[in-house]
């Protein structure tokens, strides 16, 4: 459990952080620093007895939390109130958002506890510290939602939406994009809804037309609450997503494009490999042309050598006509397989065991020893080791015989791998052996000569 | 390793830590991840049971954890604490107080107790320029001061352990004048040094780094329930202890036989080990090596494959959870070297400086990715993924201690772990964890900077012991323990399966919502999540309700054991018992000694709570800095998987009751668990404690003693001064008995008879200052060079046969008084520093002989080498002497001062400004003629 009060003194010069300015320049903070110097009596004033009561109850709230003890964890936040009433201003200040997480922590988790009360609780907390109260909606709003109180949940972040304290600070509009993103999200699932019942409708028919009416409207408004948020940088995308369909449901392809193509191009947003999915997709979607795709995908490859669609990837670069494309299969294929969580992905195999036979077979005997060159010292222990060969013979022997293949065709008839599968016997599998055996020994890069 | 195919909304800024003005999106408690990422879909909440609500608690067995082995032999030593190192009391007005390191009070222990390594070089310079008369004038009175005086207070006055109880005026005089001399040379130097060695210990309490990784490691047997727990043991953890331990079927745990031992050169550090493709690898820290061996067989003792000798320093080593033998290895000079016993090293990495920020910590750690060729290398501000292949010293920055994971301000990277190698059904091999003394981190590598996940651990000591471990059941959330340093444990349960409600809906796409309703467990990856609140483990401290109660210092000694620090965590874990499901780790806690096996039964627990096989255990082992290991058995609770909203069992009660939802309110010690614990005990108080061994403070007469004996010349003098200085007494003459007849002390040569002629006629062709000068260096040359073999040879000589000596001349002549010394003085050039350069002074033969004994008497305190010029020399200045003293003083009288104003700022800033004006200090003495006026000091 956090320490809260620490996590809250973000630029930590406050009461019980103790000064650490005289020693060594680190500029590191311990948290436990304060234990160790109240063993020591350094100086400083004592504390007052109303503080230590009050911290002495937020540890006690912060360890019933840790045992799950939420009923315990209720008596205590009852006595723990007490510290809205501090007279340290500070204190006093951060106290409505310690309270606002460990009770909602409570009222979340404890068994006897319902939404009535979280609302409650949330009302009241949101009108102490004013300046959480964009905060707390939000996470009252997601609360609703996830008890599946949507109506109530739209109110509520309708209303954080129209807030206002004080000078708008930069935080401030954050937080009420966010909000604002969400109610679209809330208005997208609506829309959503909408258009199930939409399907069920004769085009023909008046209601229909009212129907698409509404629809309109509600995706205008929410396009509006959608796209405030998603050209800040960030990761948005469950915002993104729905704000796509909708534009792509009304025909707006180019504003979608244009969405798509900031949220993976933007240089202020992160590498998020979903944006390049997401856009990827849209254009497969719209039957855009291969070279666009490729282009796409070739971003993503840099990103994550290890995604699904890698595979994909490849297929497309197979197809094409230019040769530096099918050189270009042959790295992604490999590189797919040097990623741990891929080992076992039978398709990269089957995929590397044909096209290393076909690039083999149009004498790009270069290409294979370029990819295999920096391979070479690791992609034995790693793929074609004998204890893999047990393994995968015993766990998948189709999977066993594409990888005996690769392993004849890169380290030749005398690798572990390839000799175990290849003395196996097996009544289903015995003429595919067979012809592995041949096509390795024609193949083999190991001597290329023979 | 399909990418989640909807990552959580965050918001993404860069910028350096504590980036205020940016609204933490993780400002949500640890239901934050249910909420946004709901399991189910508004459509289905009607039939659906939550997956959320599995609120999954793991019920200890019992209240605390239990000791496995017997206590380890060796004596242990809890070390520094904060009372040590740091400054009592201070301004009370200050409101909030303020950490400041007592170097004063260390200084003086320091001098106290190590007087020869302080004074000794002092002593020596001081020998050559002693000079006991003071000034005629008549402030003489406050400037010098008798030494023998200053010696009967003194010698009269030692309360051991208060040197500065009480004070004379005499004593604050001398410490005024001593002050410029002896606070710089022993300040200046000692005291530099001591303040740079109590930060770095200082440092080391608030966060000893060497055991990040943890030092306990558990090597599998033949079968899953068997296995070996590898620690480091012995008093000052350099065996290597390979203790077998086996998990009976009814749940107990088994300890048969003796640890096997490897001696090492150094302490252990960290332990690691990895099974790659059946092959058991073993990899072993120690300050300044590296090794790895190979547990060929199941059981059997491993054999060493290499050893690295790593000359900065070695700050971690991990082992490759894809490659066999494969290593990675960080040294303090920024170097991360991949290495495998076959091809040895390869240099992958080297920056001295830090990754993101500057920050003066050496730290370094190195881990593997997903992709074998590729590391990531971290240090206190950013973690780095580098591709071994690729051109050096570049590489994708993967966490950077910035705004962009919402740091504060202050916060640095303590662990960082991949979270690969468990090979989990639910989580992506991608992830890395990254714990902050503020928070845990999961970061997944295809999605750089941008955490998964952030939890405020909230630990009251440093998380530098982490695990992932298995589910215990398919689909259930994998379990994370971080294990603090000060033995907290927290396990959070940590999933990335199910798709999110907008998941759903964007997947539903055109189908339409129907499709939304299809069961969650679609097993669409998403990103990791907490899956439920994290749950606190028992600690060592729970578990001294199980031991007797104890008079107040054998509780205390039990209480500091248990709460030695827990240095390592590691995890092991299988599956107990065939389709049991049961779990089966351990997490290594601090190195702890060997014990020898002790195998007793396994605290009853069978016959408690006899596991039921359906339902998941799991034994944590921790191993503390004591060297102790303590095991605590965990069941899943039963009946944790009913959703949520029925309550646990046990969890509602009474409002009164002061634990009315103790989820386990049944949990108490057996009689076996406290038998056992009574057992461990007596062990543990059979131990001899550690007795203090306070040692008188001495003037090196251990040092001087050597030279004692090494000059073998009998007599009654230099025994009874070796005995004097064993006893730490001062040697008197009726000691002695009757005086030995001794040589008189090398005198300087008589000079030339015409000398006189010889200045005068120089003098009067004006070239007399020249004449002086050339005269002064020949004839200390010469002196010089005629006696020093001589001294050389009468060095122990003029030890021994110091106060024989003196006592001739005592008997010769009577006491003088000053008066009749100062008169016999010798003028000396006014400014001469008391240093080596200033040439040995001529012996004054008129030094009365009463000062000369107690001159000689605080010489022979002093440690001389045998270059020293004993007695030859006449000291420089008469508050020479009384300013060794003085030191002792002054330092003795500073913590005094505290009470006042003090703290060690103040302090020290007085102490150099008594150093930085020597010259006004010392002027008026050696020239004796014009005396200044000292001005008080430091308040007298």
């Amino acid at each position: 459990m956090s320490d809260f009060s620490e996590e809250l003194a973000r630029p930590m010069t406050k009461d019980d952080q103790v000064k650490m300015s005289v020693l060594s320049g680190t500029g590191m903070h311990f948290p436990w620093l304060q234990s160790y110097v109240e063993t020591v009596v350094i100086g400083g004033k004592k504390k007052k007895d109303f503080a230590q009561t009050t911290s002495a109850c937020l540890n006690f709230i912060q360890e019933a939390l840790l045992k799950h003890q939420w009923q315990r964890a209720a008596e205590y936040m009852h006595s723990y109130f007490q510290t809205l009433e501090d007279s340290d201003g500070y204190k006093r200040h951060a106290a409505p958002e310690i309270i606002w997480k460990l009770g909602s922590e409570i009222l979340f988790y404890h068994p006897k506890s319902n939404v009535e009360t979280f609302n409650t609780f949330a009302d009241r907390m949101k009108n102490i510290g004013v300046m959480n109260y964009l905060k707390i909606s939000l996470q009252h709003a997601l609360y609703l939602l996830h008890h599946g109180m949507l109506e109530d949940a739209n109110r509520n972040l309708s209303q954080a939406e129209t807030w206002r304290y004080g000078e708008k600070s930069s935080s401030q509009e954050v937080l009420i994009n966010l909000v604002q993103a969400y109610k679209g999200l809330l208005q997208y699932y609506n829309w959503s809804t909408k258009k199930k019942e939409l399907s069920k409708f004769d085009k023909e028919d008046y209601a229909y037309g009212t129907a698409t009416r509404s629809m309109v409207n509600r995706s205008w408004k929410t396009s509006v609450n959608l796209g405030a948020l998603i050209k800040i940088p960030g990761v948005w995308d469950p915002f993104v997503k729905s704000y796509i369909e909708m534009l792509e449901f009304y025909g707006d392809q180019d504003a979608a494009r244009e969405v798509l193509t900031n949220y993976a191009y933007d240089e202020k947003f992160p590498s998020n490999p979903n944006a390049h999915i997401y856009l990827y997709n849209f254009l497969k979607r719209k039957k855009a042309p291969r070279a666009k795709l490729l282009s796409v995908l070739k971003i993503l490859y840099r990103i994550v050598p290890s995604h699904k669609l890698m595979l994909e990837f490849h297929t497309l670069l197979r197809k094409s006509e230019k040769e530096e494309h099918h050189k270009l299969a042959l790295e992604v294929v490999f590189g797919v397989l040097d990623f741990a969580g891929c080992t076992k992905n039978i398709t990269a195999w089957t995929y590397l065991s044909k096209y290393l036979r076909q690039t083999l077979m149009g004498n790009h005997l270069v290409w294979v020893q370029e990819q295999w060159n920096s391979r070479k010292n690791w992609w034995p222990s790693f793929h074609f080791s004998y204890y893999w060969a047990k393994r995968d013979w015993k766990d998948d022997t189709a999977l066993a015989c594409e990888k005996a293949f690769v392993a004849g065709i890169l380290l030749g008839k005398g690798c572990r791998y390839f000799q175990y599968i290849s003395k196996q016997d097996h009544e289903v599998l015995r003429k595919k052996i067979k012809q592995m055996k041949k096509s390795v020994k024609k193949y083999s890069i190991v001597n290329p000569g023979l | 390793m399909d990418f989640p195919s909807s990552l959580r909304p965050t918001l993404f800024t860069t910028g350096p830590l504590g980036l205020s003005d940016v609204p933490d999106l993780s400002f949500m408690s640890s239901w934050r991840d249910l909420l946004t990422l709901p399991e189910y879909q508004p459509q289905n909440s009607e039939n659906g049971a939550p997956d959320l609500a599995k609120d999954l608690v793991w019920e200890p067995v019992t209240p605390g954890p239990l000791p496995l082995l017997r206590p380890a032999p060796d004596p242990w030593d809890p070390g520094l604490t904060a009372q040590d190192l740091l400054f009592r009391g201070g301004y009370r007005y200050r409101k909030q107080p303020r950490v400041v390191l007592d170097v004063t009070e260390q200084l003086s222990r320091f001098l106290w107790d190590h007087g020869e390594i302080a004074f000794a070089p002092l002593g020596k310079l001081m020998l050559e320029n002693f000079k006991l008369e003071g000034a005629r004038s008549r402030s003489k009175k406050k400037t010098v001061i008798s030494v023998k005086t200053l010696f009967k207070n003194l010698g009269g006055h030692q309360p051991w352990g208060c040197p500065w109880a009480y004070i004379t005026r005499r004593q604050r005089r001398f410490s005024v004048l001593g002050g410029p001399i002896l606070g710089k040379s022993v300040a200046n130097l000692l005291a530099e040094l001591l303040r740079e060695e109590l930060a770095a210990q200082w440092e080391r309490l608030l966060l000893d780094e060497a055991c990040t990784g943890g030092a306990l490691a558990w090597v599998p047997g033949r079968t899953p329930q068997a296995g070996q727990l590898v620690y480091p043991g012995g008093g000052t953890l350099d065996t290597l202890c390979f203790q077998e331990v086996k998990l009976t079927p009814d749940g107990n745990l088994e300890v048969p036989g003796c640890p096997g031992r490897i001696h090492l050169r150094g302490p252990v550090r960290q332990v690691a080990t990895s099974t790659v493709q059946g092959e058991a690898m073993l990899a072993v820290r120690a300050d300044y090596h590296c090794a790895v061996w190979k547990v060929r067989k199941p059981g059997q003792q491993p054999a060493l494959l290499q050893v690295l000798q790593v000359e900065k320093g070695a700050t971690g080593i991990s082992l490759s959870p894809h490659l066999p033998g494969e290593l990675a290895v960080c040294s303090r000079s920024g170097a991360v070297c991949l290495w495998t016993p076959e091809d040895g090293l390869q240099q992958v990495y080297r920056d001295p400086d830090t990754l993101v920020f500057r920050d003066p910590s050496p730290w370094r750690w190195a881990d593997f990715t997903a992709h074998p060729r590729v590391l990531t290398v971290g240090d206190r501000t950013g973690v780095k993924m580098v591709d071994t292949q690729g051109p050096p010293g570049c590489g994708l920055l993967l966490f950077r201690g910035g705004a962009e994971a919402s740091c504060q301000k202050g916060e640095r990277i303590l662990l960082t772990q991949y979270l690969g190698q468990s090979s989990p059904e639910s989580l992506p091999p991608t992830l890395h964890l990254i714990c902050t003394q503020f928070s845990l981190y999961l970061v997944d590598e295809r999605l750089p900077l941008v955490p998964m996940l952030k939890w405020n651990h909230g630990l009251p000591s440093p998380p530098l012991l982490a695990q992932l471990l298995p589910p215990p059941r398919p689909g259930c959330p994998q379990p994370l323990l971080l294990a603090g340093q000060g033995g907290q444990l927290q396990l959070l349960p940590i999933t990335g399966e199910g798709p999110r409600w907008w998941e759903a809906w964007g997947e539903m796409g055109g189908a339409g919502l129907a499709s939304a309703t299809c069961p969650s467990s679609g097993g669409a990856a998403s990103s990791p999540r907490l899956a439920g609140p994290p749950q606190a483990l028992p600690c060592r401290t729970d578990s001294l309700s199980a031991f007797p109660l104890l008079e107040p210092k054998s509780q205390w000694q039990l209480e500091e054991r248990l709460k030695a620090p827990t240095i390592g965590e590691l995890r092991q874990g299988s599956k107990l018992g065939g389709g049991a499901g049961g779990l089966w780790w351990e997490s290594s806690p601090p190195p702890c000694r060997p014990c020898r096996a002790w195998s007793f039964p396994s605290p009853g627990l069978a016959t408690a709570i006899p596991p039921s096989a359906s339902t998941p255990g799991l034994v944590l082992f921790q191993l503390t800095a004591a060297g102790d290991i303590f095991y605590q058995d965990l069941r899943l609770q039963a009946d944790s998987s009913v959703c949520r909203d029925a309550g646990p069992p046990g969890d509602p009660g009474p409002p009164g009751d002061p634990r009315p939802d103790c989820p386990a309110p049944t949990v108490s010690w057996t009689p076996q668990d406290t038998a056992c614990c009574s057992q461990w005990l007596k062990v543990l108080l059979e131990v001899p404690p550690d007795p203090p061994v306070w040692v008188a403070p001495t003037f090196s007469h251990r040092q001087q003693l050597g030279h004692v004996e090494l000059e073998k010349r009998g007599g009654k003098v230099p025994e009874a001064l070796r005995e004097a200085m064993a006893k730490g007494q001062l040697l008197l003459q009726r000691d002695l008995g009757p005086l030995p007849t001794a040589e008189p002390p090398p005198a300087p040569e008589s000079v030339p008879e015409d000398e006189l002629s010889e200045r005068l006629g120089e003098a009067w062709e004006g070239r007399g200052a020249a004449w002086w000068e050339q005269r002064q260096g020949r004839t200390s040359d010469a002196r010089k060079q005629l006696k020093r073999p001589k001294r050389r040879t009468q060095l122990s000589s003029t030890f021994s046969s110091l106060s024989g000596r003196l006592d001739v001349l005592d008997a010769t002549s009577p006491p003088h008084s000053p008066e009749q010394t100062s008169a016999k003085s010798r003028p000396r050039p006014p400014a001469t520093p008391p240093s080596q350069d200033l040439g040995a002074d001529v012996w004054a033969p008129g030094i009365p002989p009463e000062r000369r004994k107690t001159l000689q008497d605080y010489m022979a305190k002093l440690p001389l080498h045998t270059d020293t010029p004993a007695c030859t020399a006449t000291p420089p200045i008469q508050a020479t002497p009384s300013q060794q003293h003085d030191f002792q003083n002054h330092v003795t009288k500073l913590p005094l001062q505290r009470d006042s104003p003090g703290h060690p700022a103040t302090i020290l800033s007085q102490a150099s400004s008594i150093r930085t004006t020597p010259s006004q200090q010392h002027t008026p003495v050696p020239s004796g003629a014009q005396p200044q006026r000292k001005k008080p000091r430091m308040g007298f």
